[in-house]
């Protein structure tokens, strides 16, 4: 009877550790396609969707700790749902590209047409400012002050439009841009002040 | 002469305009009408000689 007991102790023992054994290659395969997976747009993850990330990482190193500690049947079982986390993420990194790429090409096709008027407008301006200072009167419409505040703003747009150049340079399109349409709209305000919109 | 900006002003004359009294209206200054006259030496060769119709960019 003991013996028989001791019998059915061993082959269960051996039945599970069968068991458990089958499951190495699943489990490690599974962990294997999750690295993977996030491998493949992890600098992206990193750029886009930091904080996403960290959370997603966090799952794999449990499921890779389970792993380290030959739990293969933890690791099989919960495998599924931190795929399904990387899957996810790279839903999300890939929106969040996207919508940066789309960003930055409407900031670039904008600069592109503000760095064509700015400096247009800073000529024209220029030009007006420099024969109306050479001028003993003004035109109607125009007294001294009004005039020295156009050559001040002058000087703001300028200054504005510089700004904006270096932060195109630095790569910053977006604050360029920002800077840009701040000198045009200066600008604006100049060409109305000097009556010289064509109507 | 020179090239299209789109923001430089443009005038078109009119019957008894001169170039001086186009410049005493923009620029306050009547003698200032050389600036005008420089700037559209493509279509003026007199600057006593203007048309209406012709159309002149303010500088």
């Amino acid at each position: 009877m003991r013996i028989a007991k001791m019998l059915v102790a061993l082959a269960a023992t051996t039945l599970m550790l069968a068991a458990c054994a089958s499951q190495k290659e699943p489990a490690e395969k599974a962990v294997a396609q999750v690295e993977s997976s996030l491998a493949a747009f992890r600098a992206d993850a990193e750029k886009y969707a930091a904080e996403e990330l960290k959370g997603v990482d966090a799952s794999v190193t449990k499921l890779k700790n389970n792993l380290a500690k030959k739990d293969y049947t933890s690791v099989v079982k919960s495998a599924p749902a931190v795929a399904s986390s990387v899957n996810s993420l790279k839903q999300v990194v890939a929106t969040k590209k996207a919508d940066v790429e789309a960003t930055m090409a409407a900031a670039q096709a904008e600069w592109t047409d503000l760095s064509t008027k700015v400096p247009q407008m800073v000529e024209a301006i220029q030009t007006r400012v420099d024969t109306l200072s050479k001028s003993r009167r003004l035109p109607k419409n125009l007294d001294k002050a009004g005039f020295e505040t156009v050559k001040t703003d002058l000087e703001a747009m300028k200054t504005e439009w510089t700004e904006a150049g270096s932060e195109f340079a630095a790569g910053m399109a977006a604050n360029a841009v920002r800077k840009a349409r701040a000198a045009k709209a200066t600008g604006d305000r100049i060409l109305y002040k000097l009556e010289m919109t064509n109507s | 002469m020179s090239t299209e900006n789109p923001y430089a002003q443009y005038y078109v004359v009119k019957q008894g305009d001169t170039l001086s009294k186009l410049a005493e209206e923009f620029y306050g200054d009547k003698m200032l009408y050389t600036k005008i006259f420089e700037a559209n030496k493509d279509v003026l060769q007199d600057p006593n000689k203007i048309k209406p119709g012709q159309r002149l960019r303010i500088p």
